[in-house]
């Protein structure tokens, strides 16, 4: 057997995620690939793929955690633990300092606070309506007739704002029909709905104070969203090296953690 | 994954079962016997006045209930809302009046009776809400069946003797126009009769909801939400008192024992605003994985009153009435919860955010924010609904409650 892995596998409504670290939390394989219809087999096709990466076997896992809509569906997990928790920790890897993570994902939009020292104290999560998640833009690029990456492209070429207020993903739709009619630039229309969902964000965020973090499958395609919530929230905003991977990463870091917690040696996470 | 098997449920629950079934057959037989009058009264409503002058009380709080936990609302509400009544209004009175329009009750297949019992009278307070108002009159209107309510000063901070007084003054007028409209005569001892049993109901339920004190908790909030069934559909009769009284020896037994509603219990968190109906089961094996415990709640506590000290019973009455939780101002609201969560010694909060019930819903003006702050509470707010199941993801709401749970462990830590 090669040195020991700890595994994160992220099983979210669209994308199943996979990171893999050694003993010193270094990364050594990931992979994404789409959820499907079968959770479990998901999961085992992305474990297997990033295992191919880190030159590793199954035999070499010491460690995983499973996280996601999907996360009960892994067959190889240890243990299932929250996107939410596991967001907060892969966020906080890429930066200490953090105090907000925005997390945008093809479900549900999500807030966490972090304290000074790291600590969870609150977080929220989108109410039952796909407004200001990754649907919202799927759903709309396609009444649109494009790709998410044809939209962000579109909007950030975008010189004014067209505002989309709608809270509803259907009324929005009206809505940017509406602006279309009046003769808006379609880059501008764009641009409105990545501030619309800036704006639900902003919402469910409680206290701007300190370093804010986005991360999550939209954040990873959508430039235009890093812009647009930049300007809505007036702050800097920090986007992980693989944003869409971060609450895997996160579970990969807590497997490690649970391992060597088990073996009762001191944690470095 | 599904602990049940592990559950040492509570002996009284078949107790419970023959209860409600004899209650409902006999509210069916006074229906149907013309020497019987069946007056429909809301939870929390003058009911006493109603018992104490021989009617037979029935609760369609209690349907809606019923309608939600049998997983129906959702196919029925739909019949309500194309008669006019919003899908965003109380879907216990948009699946009541669903189901009748289309003749279906849950009572059927619970004890193989028709439906609800054919009202002579409709009486309500709007104590808990306005909602009632518009349903009682749904039936008045449709079967001509006379309509009485109380509209009792509400959101209330203090509650003075002016408010007691006024609230009972109400009272007293709506005896009179029972008496009038049924050539009736109140019997006030029978009323104070009725009152001291209604109120030594609500004493003992308040004694066994104090069971989850104890750690482990006797009980939970799930529990909770199934054994007050008599203190709202009984009240004022001995049978509701034996209840409790039998309940409470085994519960305090528990206690005395070390048994918990959870074994090894880890957390212990208060719920407020309704229960979610269709998936309480669900959300109890939540909780009971997670090793947590609802140990309290606001709703269950809406019964539990202070007891009747043999004065005016329209008083007392009037009192309990407009007192009760939902009735009060939002500071009112936050010392009781504060006071709840020491007494429980709760370690978070979660907040029902009722879709269609703003009315007892307590996260829409910043309290669970200020209890954060100001008692270092950590809080959880759910969207879901009492009744209607389309108001809630159970995906998204137990991702929310592993997420608490997990928050409650960093801060253990």
């Amino acid at each position: 057997m090669s040195s020991p892995l700890y595994v994160g596998v992220d099983v979210g409504s669209s994308a199943t995620k996979c990171i893999i670290i050694d003993k010193s939390a270094t990364l050594v394989g990931h992979h994404v690939i789409s959820s499907g219809f079968d959770y479990a087999e998901a999961s085992e096709d992305v474990v297997r793929r990033a295992l191919l990466q880190a030159e590793g076997e199954v035999e070499d896992v010491a460690a995983c955690i499973s996280t996601g809509y999907g996360r009960e569906h892994v067959k190889i997990a240890n243990k299932h633990v929250t996107e939410i928790t596991c967001h907060a920790r892969g966020a906080r890897e890429s930066y200490p300092e953090v105090r907000n993570i925005v997390d945008i994902g093809g479900q549900d939009t999500k807030v966490i606070r972090l304290s000074d020292t790291g600590r969870m104290v609150d977080y929220r999560m989108n109410a039952k309506c796909a407004a200001g998640t990754g649907t919202f833009l799927e759903s709309t690029a396609h009444k649109l007739g494009l790709t998410i990456a044809e939209l962000d492209d579109l909007a950030m070429s975008s010189k004014e704002q067209a505002v989309v207020n709608s809270y509803c993903t259907v009324f929005a739709g009206t809505e940017v029909i509406e602006r279309i009619k009046s003769g808006q630039p379609r880059e501008d229309i764009s641009m409105g709905l990545f501030r619309s969902i800036a704006t639900r964000v902003s919402e469910m965020i409680a206290d701007p104070e300190g370093a804010t973090a986005l991360t999550g499958g939209v954040a990873t395609h959508c430039r235009a969203l890093l812009r647009a919530l930049e300007e809505v929230l007036e702050v800097e905003i920090f986007l992980p090296p693989m944003p869409q991977h971060a609450g895997a990463y996160g579970a990969a870091l807590l497997a490690l953690k649970l391992q060597l917690a088990e073996k009762g040696a001191d944690t470095p996470c | 994954m599904t602990t049940a098997a592990k559950r040492i449920e509570i002996q009284s629950q078949k107790r419970l079962g023959a209860l409600m079934r004899a209650h409902f057959l006999d509210l069916d037989e006074a229906s149907r016997d013309p020497s019987r009058r069946v007056a429909w009264c809301t939870s929390v409503g003058p009911c006493e006045i109603l018992t104490a002058m021989g009617f037979d009380v029935y609760f369609p709080e209690n349907h809606g209930a019923l309608l939600g936990a049998r997983r129906v609302s959702h196919e029925l509400i739909p019949r309500a809302v194309g008669a006019g009544y919003s899908a965003e209004s109380c879907s216990y009175m948009t699946s009541d009046i669903g189901s009748t329009l289309a003749g279906v009750s849950p009572l059927t297949d619970a004890f193989g009776i028709a439906g609800p019992p054919k009202p002579d009278l409709l009486v309500y307070s709007t104590n808990q809400c306005r909602e009632v108002q518009d349903w009682w009159n749904f039936y008045g209107r449709r079967d001509g069946i006379p309509v009485m309510g109380i509209c009792p000063p509400g959101h209330l901070g203090e509650v003075t003797s002016e408010h007691v007084a006024f609230v009972s003054g109400r009272m007293q007028r709506m005896i009179e126009e029972i008496e009038n409209k049924f050539a009736l005569r109140m019997d006030y001892d029978r009323l104070s009769e009725v009152v001291a049993l209604s109120s030594r109901a609500s004493a003992l339920w308040g004694s066994v909801l104090d069971t989850a004190k104890a750690r482990p908790a006797a009980m939970t909030f799930f529990d909770g939400a199934i054994h007050m069934a008599p203190v709202i559909l009984m009240r004022g009769s001995q049978t509701a008192i034996d209840y409790y009284k039998s309940l409470l020896t085994e519960l305090s037994q528990r206690v005395e024992n070390g048994i918990g509603a959870i074994p090894d219990e880890r957390f212990r968190v208060y719920w407020d605003g309704m229960p979610i109906w269709p998936k309480v089961r669900e959300l109890a094996e939540k909780f009971y994985d997670l090793r947590t415990v609802v140990a309290a709640s606001t709703y269950c506590n809406s019964w539990a009153f202070d007891e009747f000290d043999g004065g005016d019973p329209l008083d007392w009455m009037a009192r309990s009435s407009i007192e009760l939780f939902i009735n009060r101002d939002e500071n009112t609201k936050q010392r009781f919860l504060a006071q709840m969560f020491d007494r429980f010694e709760i370690d978070g909060a979660i907040f029902h955010n009722a879709r269609t019930c703003p009315n007892n819903t307590n996260s829409r003006f910043g309290m669970p924010q200020r209890i954060r702050a100001e008692l270092d509470m950590p809080s959880l707010v759910i969207d879901g609904d009492l009744s209607d199941v389309r108001f809630f993801s159970t995906a998204q709401t137990m991702t929310n409650i592993e997420a608490f749970v997990e928050q409650l462990e960093e801060r253990q830590r």
